[in-house]
């Protein structure tokens, strides 16, 4: 999958960065762990989509802020299920990392340093296994069609 | 001009921050924040998070994982109108940088 390997040229952006203190490469290496996540998700949604050489054309649909600011909270958010934490887990590092990705491309005053790095590879990482654990769950189905700009439906009150 | 409630509410978020600066010491150093708008223009508040040389290399993903839970936990972010974001960089790295925003 593109996304597998966007997460791993991030690891080797950020290696080579790392070992030779390339300010380009530690940049490049926050900005592809978010393209990494971005993909992760698109790749995820329109892979069920039946016709397959309409699925390029699906994924560019997909919009950077409306991911970003899909709405979401647990239904009891004092006492959220294990999947509703792992989902806001997914949500929150994607936000993290697009702001991330926005400093590494456009903000020439960031000045990056290693453990900005490490803390974008780790977490696209650590955010491709909890997707994984829970894409196939309703909630996590639902918020990405969220993310694709669907509304919500309505819980009717009881 | 529209500002969010989270700038009326900073006496809450210094709280929030030197009650989970506290929790997760000696890891976490200190947090710093300041409240602008995102790259979309949208409000909100970026937490600068100082973390022990040992923390930002051989825990980070674990304590940056708390900090995030711990603040969230004490701040209730999408109704003070803002996102949260998180930096964080080690003691030695502020050390070489002297950025005022994270002393």
């Amino acid at each position: 999958m593109l996304a597998d390997d966007l997460l791993e040229d991030a690891r080797h952006l950020a290696a080579k960065g790392d070992e030779e203190n390339r300010k380009s490469c530690m940049r490049r290496a926050v900005s592809t762990a978010y393209y990494a996540v971005f993909h992760l998700l698109i790749e995820d949604f329109v892979e069920h989509w039946e016709f397959e050489d309409q699925r390029a054309r699906l994924a560019r649909m997909f919009n950077h802020q409306k991911m970003k600011d899909a709405p979401f909270r647990p239904k009891d958010k004092n006492n959220p299920t294990v999947v509703e934490v792992a989902l806001t887990d997914v949500i929150t590092a994607f936000g993290q990392l697009q702001g991330d990705r926005h400093r590494a491309d456009y903000d020439l005053g960031w000045n990056i340093v290693r453990t900005d790095v490490n803390d974008a590879i780790t977490l696209a990482e650590a955010t491709f296994q909890k997707w994984r654990s829970i894409r196939g769950e309703e909630v996590a189905r639902n918020h990405l069609l969220s993310m694709f700009g669907a509304k919500i439906d309505r819980v009717p009150d009881a | 001009m529209y500002l969010p409630s989270a700038v009326t509410k900073q006496s809450e978020i210094e709280a929030a921050i030197q009650q989970v600066a506290h929790a997760l010491a000696p890891d976490v150093v200190r947090i710093r924040y300041d409240i602008g708008e995102d790259w979309s223009g949208q409000w909100a508040i970026f937490f600068k998070v100082v973390l022990s040389d040992d923390a930002a290399k051989r825990r980070l993903r674990d304590v940056a994982t708390k900090v995030v839970w711990g603040l969230a936990g004490q701040l209730d972010f999408p109704s003070m109108g803002v996102s949260p974001y998180h930096n964080f960089r080690s003691v030695s790295e502020q050390a070489a940088l002297q950025e005022p925003a994270w002393a």
